[in-house]
Formats: C-alpha cells, structure tokens, sequence
C-alpha cells in the first residue's frame, strides 16, 4: 500500500540495533575468544577445556542431568497432560492455571523450598530419621538427586504446557475410535497420541532440555560446587579464576548444546512418522 | 476407576510443582530461629524482619524500577518493530526477527558477561545502566512476540479504512491498531516485568557493589545466613506474582497470550 | 451525464513481480455506476485499491474530477471504499463505527449524531448503534461498513462485493437502496461483483474485465445482447460457443453442419436460443432438470454437451431418449476470436 520500506525499516531498525549492539556483537566477541589466539585461528581453548578431568565430568554431568530431566517431565508431561485435557471445562481451567502459576514465580523462591524439604532438618531427613532409617541425617542437598528434583519441578510445567495445547488439537474421536479397533492402551499411546503430539513433545522437550542446561540458580543452590553444572562452572571459571577462554568454550558448549537437543528431537519427531 | 487414575496423577503432579511453596510459606512463618519444617511454633516475626532488612528494601527498589523501566522500553522498541515485521513487506525481515528474539536462545549468564567485558567495561558504563540494558534486551523478545501475535490477528485493511475515513498514518495506528491490541501490549508487559523481576543468570556479573536485583540478593544473603527470612521474602514474592497473575487474568484472560 | 469525473489512463498495478493489472484505461462519468465484472482473480479489487489510493501503481496515472491524484494520500481523495471483508473497527460499537470520520473532521456533536443516525437508518441497522461489530451477522456487517462510508458523502463510492453475504431478499433490498442513495445523492460508483445479474440489474455501465485487462465495456443491454467475445458470451450465459469451419461448427468432440455459412469466427448460443424437438442434428439427452417455465436439457451431440432449454408445453425428455435440435442463425452471436 502507501506503506514504503524505508518507513518500515525506520520502525524496526530501533530494536534490530538495540539487539545487535548490546546482544548479538558482545556475545558474538565472547564466543570468538576461544578461537583467537596470539597466532590467530586456534581451537586450543577447547583442546585445553576438554583435557581437564573436572570439565568433562562437568560436561557430561549437564548432558545427563539435562536428558534425565527432559526424560522425566516427558513423561510426568504425558501422563498429567493427557489426564487434563480429560478433564471437564471448568476443572481443566484451575488445574491448568496452577500448572501454569510456577513459571510466575521467582525461581529463587522455587529452588529454595527443596532446602526445606531436603536439608539436614529439613522433611525428608526427618521422616527417615523418625522411621529409623538411618542414624543420623543424611546428605541429600548438594547432590545430583536434589539439582535433578530442583529442575524438574522448575521446568515440567513447560512441558505440560506444551503437551496440553498438542493433545487439544487430536480430534475428539480419535481416541476412542482406537480403542473400539481394538487396541491396547499401550499401542493407542505409541500409535496415536504420540504420533499426533509429537510436536508439542519437541517444543516441551527443547524447553526443558535447554531450560536444565541454562538454569544457574538450582544448581547453584541445590549443587553447590559438589555437585557443579556448565552454567555454575562458567561462573567459577569467570568469578574464580578469571578464565575467560573456558568461558568462552562454555558459552559455546552451551548455545550448541540447545540447538542440537532442537535438531535431535526434531530429527527423532519425522522419522517416527 | 479412570477418574480415580486421573486425579492421582493430577493430584501427585501438583503437589510435587505447588507443594513446595505451602512449605516455604509455613517455614517462613516458623517461631523458632531456624529453617525447618514443620516449623517450629508460628510467627510472623520472620516475615516482618524481611521488611526490616536494608539490602533488600534497595535491591527490591533496583529490581522493581528495572522490571519497570526495561520492560516500557522494551515495549517502546518492540511495538513498532511488530508493528513494522507485520505490516511491511521487509527486506531482512527474517533477520531482523532472528536478531530481535536470539537473546532468548543464548543463556542469561552470557549475555550477562558478555556485555561485562565488551561493552559495561570498554566503555565505562555504570553497573545501574548496564542492568536496565541488559533487562531490556532480555524482555525485547517477549514484547515483540506477545505483541506480534495480537497484531498477527489484527486485519490490516482496517487501518486502510480508517485512513479512507480520513486519518494520518499515525491517526490509524492509534486509533484503530492500538486499542485492539491493547490486551497483547499489556500481557506483554506483564510477562516482560516477571520475566525481568526474576531473572538472575543476566544480572549475575552485572551486580556491583550496592547495586544488586532482589533474587541476586537473596542469594547472596543465603550464603552467610540460615534463618527463615528468605522463605518468608520467597513467600511474599511468590504472593505478589500471583497477585500480578491474578489481576491480569481478570483483566484480560492473560494466559492466553503466554 | 456530464464529462469523465474518474480517469484511468495506462494504469499499470503490480505486487512485486506480478503485474495484476496492465495498463488500464477507464472513463467513468459523474454520477455514474458502473460494475466492475470478472472472475476471481481478475484484478477487480486491485483497481479499486489503486483508484483509493491504497496501491500505488507501477505507472499510469489516475485523474478524479480533473485532477491528477495519482500520487495524493489516500486520506486526502474524498474517495469512499467498502471493503470486501468489510474492515470494521471491532473496539468500536456500531455508532461509533460510523461516526468515526465525522469525528475525524471534528463536526459539531448534534451533527454527528444526526449524519450517523441518518446513516445508519439508509442501510436499515436504526437500533443497533450499541452492538459491537462481532455482535452482529455477516449482512448487518456488511450494511454498516456501507453505512460508515456513506455519511463520509465520499465524491467516489467504491464498493468491494456489497453484496455478496446478504441473502437474497436482503441482496434485492439493498440493490435498490443502492441505486436510490445513488441518485439521490448523485455519488460515482463503482462496484465489484462476481455475479453477472447483479451487474446487469444495477449498472449503468459494466466494465468485464479478465486477467487484468477490459474484455468488454457497456451498459447491461449492450453486453447482455452482444457479447465480443468467447469469454464476454460465457459470462453472459451463452453456453454453447463454437468455432466456425466454412458451414459448420466444430470443437474438440466434432462437427455439425449448419446449413448456412457464417461471416464470424465464432457462434455462441444462450441455452434458450437452441431449438429443441425439431431440427437436423440428434443427440441423447444426458441430464434434464425442471426449472419452473423450461427444462433444461444437456444433449450429448457429436459437439458433446450442448445446452438448450425447451418450452414446458412440450413433451417431456427421459435420459437416453434421443432427441433432435437446431443451432438457429437467428438465435446465433457472432464473435470475434
Ligand atoms: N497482496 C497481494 N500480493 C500479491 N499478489 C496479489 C495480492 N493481492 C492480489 N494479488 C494478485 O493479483 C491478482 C488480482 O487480485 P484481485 O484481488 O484484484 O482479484 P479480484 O478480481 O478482486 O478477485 P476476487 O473476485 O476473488 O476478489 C490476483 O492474481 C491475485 O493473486
Ligand atoms: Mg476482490
């Protein structure tokens, strides 16, 4: 229409610079760092990075414990997911609301409440104590169970989120039309619902994988430097020893990390079909 | 027997993601001097000494004036980038998309560090502007697409009528698009300033001396003390976010914009 | 009638790479209503953008009472524009709906709200001021965008379908309406319609119009009687169209003998212009249906379906009877190739 591209450009450029400037050079020069070296090109920050013992554990701890929670809150995700779209209008509303309600709050707060329930005084050790279970209180903060415990109940409303809009849009029938066919619940989940949602699995799935790989507070809180994830280990290599080629590396591990668990899932979504 | 099945499962899944703020509520409101639950005795003395605490009455100010200030900038930024990504035919327009919402693809703590060492240091910029940048280039993505998404359904040949009926571009825009998407500018703006007021891995390297965010805060705070006071501040954020919530969701049925 | 009000010389409209319409040229006089008529796609909708100022054109100019607008705001034309998807406020009610350019023009309160009501009552919505536009069905839409571009007293009424979604007592209702607001207030309009009776019941002058370009132009009875084309016929209901060898017809299928030998390319005959009962050629009927005052046949012939319409009185045809026909000179259109 009367609408010229130069008009278009002068509205979008403010925030296309904005990002570029402050977001996209910066991170863009961090992630460089680890490929420059005085000679020019090198890989030897990485090189570097991965001889360390510590750094591999690190990696391949984030790997498993971002596997491990995407895994879960699959399916925690289905089985809630599919339980809510059943429910009646109203019902369906409230419980979806109080799945949702979590995300709102400060993950600080959410992380927080495992210290209660997992501290030395806190629930847990006291039941096991009470019932006889051990002696004395056990260590169960600062471990892999807890960071586990602590994202998955930070990031399986996104999960469920994205089940729940996938499963609204099986048609009505479809389910039971299965059943009367004759199969098993079993094959109606791996025949019907999973086929039929598998892209809302992969949205919920890169969500929660990136989400556990990119949470700072759980493992910190939750981990300590026990138990230290790639975004607790980038803090320390910055804020301890001012290693600012590792962090680049992680910066990097990081970013490729999200992209290949969108590619992975995506790949694994078509060829199931 | 099925609708036994489902609401265990329902039942099992909530208390697991709601269970722990009814604890954190109670341990906060504990008697005693310690973090525990059941707590010892009830109070709310913990929840009146939070107030009492200086550091948190200023990083609650910082936090609350950038959730504020970063996500209006945001907006002021993001509106017409969606307006522009909706109505114009671009050249780039899929980069510009691409720029615009990367801040949420790379993780908080790197751009937090990123824009440390190349542009807070470099060019010698207070801790307090770094923070409002870095809380605006964190909420962009979230303003644009919000608001994108109620202007996706917004026809564009409405605004050519109003322009036959005699407005100036501007006039069409802000008599005819603004009020439509009125809902999706203000859910954008509630999800900008709760995705802000939370956020920690941006603002970890950011934080200077006396300048730090509420969460940033409590973690630290954490570190040196174990009694009931953070439960207790946890509580009451966790109340004022779903009091935010709530308002919002009678004003607007926000949960269908998130 | 006096002079040209609206001229389109050499119009050039394209969208991207796609030349929509190329090189239009079009007179329309003042107070005139003329019909835009064509097949999906034609360019109907994008002459009309371009004639409002919504679409610049490639090249071409467009002059509006002697002036050349063509690069002049679309807010500046005093054109009125009813869009085919109507393009209604929906925050706003159905008063404010209408009343929204007078307000623009910063009219005293008293006369806003008598041009609105007055506007409102023309398109026959008096009573439904409050309701939002989402509120109300598809026609009263329809009748409000209508509404709302009326008490703008536009010098230039371009309507995109009007029509289309009113059923059809409405339609016939507000046809005359049309055609009354026209003359009262002597507004030039131009309508799109996809549908040949609309245009013919309506216009003064009809614009047909294909892959963006003017088959033929003239008022009802010209294009109704003497189509120039193939195309122009089909559109008007001619439905057996033949190319001409010597003394017969022929297509795909086959040939007929005519028995005389005409001067033109091409033969069209409307369904009712094909003798039935009588005649040289043979053909089994295929389809018969009762259409109140004729039936109408479809007779496989050696030009495969040919189309006619027979008189009720006379006997009635079974599928799979044969049945003999006549491809009448009287009754034959010539056109051009
Ligand atoms: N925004 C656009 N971008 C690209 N091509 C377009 C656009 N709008 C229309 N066209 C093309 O231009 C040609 C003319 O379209 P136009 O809308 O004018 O047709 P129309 O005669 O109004 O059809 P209809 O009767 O279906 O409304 C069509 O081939 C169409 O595909
Ligand atoms: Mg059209």
């Amino acid at each position: 229409m009367f609408r010229n591209r130069r008009e278009g450009l002068a509205l979008a450029l403010p925030a296309a610079i904005f990002s570029t400037l402050l977001f996209l050079v910066p991170v863009a020069i961090l992630l460089s760092e680890a490929f420059r070296s005085d000679t020019g090109f090198s890989l030897q920050g990485y090189v570097d990075f991965f001889a360390s013992p510590l750094n591999r554990s690190v990696f391949l701890r984030t790997l498993k414990l971002g596997v491990l929670v995407a895994g879960s809150a699959a399916i925690i995700g289905y089985a809630a997911a599919f339980c809510i779209v059943n429910l009646p209008g109203k019902a369906r509303g409230t419980v979806f609301g109080m799945v949702v309600l979590p995300l709102m709050i400060s993950p600080v707060a959410r992380t927080y409440a495992w210290i209660v329930i997992l501290g030395r005084t806190g629930i847990v050790n006291d039941a096991i104590v009470g019932l006889g279970l051990s002696a004395s209180p056990i260590r169960l903060l600062f471990t892999e169970t807890a960071v586990f415990l602590g994202l998955l109940q930070l990031f399986l409303p996104l999960m469920i989120i994205s089940l729940v809009s996938a499963m609204e849009n099986i048609p009505r029938d479809v389910i039971p039309a299965a059943r009367v066919l004759g199969a098993s619940w079993l094959n109606v989940f791996f025949k019907v619902i999973l086929p039929l949602t598998k892209e809302g699995l992969v949205i919920g799935g890169t969500l929660v994988f990136t989400g556990a790989l990119t949470a700072y507070i759980t493992p910190a809180i939750l981990g300590g430097s026990k138990v230290l994830m790639l975004e607790t280990l980038l803090y320390q290599k910055v804020n301890v020893s001012n290693d600012f080629v590792s962090a680049s590396v992680i910066a990097m591990i990081l970013i490729a990390m999200s992209f290949a668990a969108n590619l992975v899932l995506k790949r694994i979504a078509t060829a199931r079909s | 027997m099925r609708h036994f099945a489902n609401w265990g499962i329902l039942g099992l899944t909530l208390i697991f993601l709601i269970g722990p703020f009814v604890i954190i509520i109670l341990a906060g409101a504990s008697a005693g001097p310690n973090l525990a639950f059941p707590p010892e005795g009830l109070s709310l003395k913990w929840y009146a000494k939070v107030f009492t605490i200086e550091s948190f009455r200023a990083s609650f100010v910082l936090s609350m004036a950038l959730a504020v200030f970063g996500t209006i900038t945001a907006l002021v930024l993001g509106i017409p980038a969606a307006y522009a990504l909706n109505r114009y035919d671009l050249p780039g327009a899929e980069t510009i998309r691409t720029i615009v919402a990367a801040p949420i693809i790379v993780p908080g703590i790197i751009v937090g560090l990123a824009l440390l060492r190349y542009v807070v240091v470099p060019m010698n910029v207070t801790v307090t502007v770094a923070l409002f940048m870095a809380h605006t280039a964190l909420v962009l993505p979230y303003a644009v697409r919000v608001v994108s998404s109620s202007m996706h359904n917004l026809r564009a040949d409405m605004e050519e009528a109003a322009v036959l009926l005699g407005c100036s571009r501007m006039q069409a825009f802000t008599k005819v698009v603004l009020p439509n998407i009125r809902g999706g500018v203000l859910a954008a703006f509630i999800l900008g300033f709760v995705t802000s007021f939370n956020q920690v891995p941006v603002s970890l390297f950011l934080s200077g001396p006396g300048v730090r965010t509420l969460p940033i805060d409590m973690l630290a705070y954490m570190e040196i003390t174990f009694d009931p006071s953070i439960a207790a501040l946890s509580a009451l954020l966790a109340f004022m976010s779903l009091a935010i919530v709530f308002v919002a969701e009678r004003l607007l049925g926000f949960s269908r914009y998130v | 009638m006096s002079d040209t009000f609206v001229q389109l010389t050499d119009l050039t409209l394209t969208y991207g790479k796609n030349i929509a319409v190329p090189a239009l040229n079009l007179s329309i006089r003042e107070g005139e209503l003329i019909a835009l008529l064509g097949p999906s796609g034609c360019g109907k909708t994008t002459t009309m953008r371009a004639i409002a100022g919504l679409l610049a054109p490639a090249s071409g100019s467009i002059h509006i009472d002697g002036r050349d607008v063509t690069r002049l705001a679309a807010n500046k034309r005093g054109i009125g524009l009813v869009f085919q998807s109507y393009a209604l406020f929906p925050h706003l009610n159905a008063f404010e709906n209408v009343a929204f350019g007078l307000r623009l023009q910063k009219l005293p309160e008293a006369e806003i709200k008598s041009r609105t009501e007055q506007g409102m009552a023309t398109v026959g919505l008096s009573g439904f001021e409050g309701r939002k536009p989402a509120e109300m069905s598809g026609g009263q839409q329809q009748r409000l965008a209508l509404a709302r571009s009326l008490v703008m007293r536009p010098k230039v009424l371009l309507l995109d379908e009007p029509l289309s979604n009113l059923d059809a007592r409405l339609r016939l209702e507000m046809r005359t309406e049309l055609q009354r607001v026209q003359k009262e207030t002597g507004v030039t309009m131009v309508f799109v319609t996809h549908d040949q009776a609309e245009a013919l019941a309506l216009a003064d002058r009809i614009v047909l119009m294909q892959q963006g370009k003017i088959e033929q132009l003239g008022t009802p009875a010209q294009l109704y009687a003497q189509p120039e084309t193939a195309f122009a016929a089909e559109f008007m209901g001619f439905e057996n169209i033949f190319k001409v060898a010597g003394d017969s017809v022929q297509n795909d299928h086959g040939s007929l003998p005519l028995g005389y030998r005409p001067d033109s390319a091409i033969l069209a005959w409307r369904p009712d212009g094909v003798r039935v009962g009588q005649g040289p050629h043979q053909g089994r009927v295929t389809a018969c249906s009762f259409a109140g005052g004729h039936r109408e046949y479809v007779i496989d012939s050696a030009l495969g379906p040919v189309k006619a319409n027979a008189d009720i009185a006379l006997p009635e045809a079974q599928i799979g009877d044969s049945l003999s026909f006549d491809l009448p000179q009287a009754t034959a259109r010539p056109l051009r190739a």
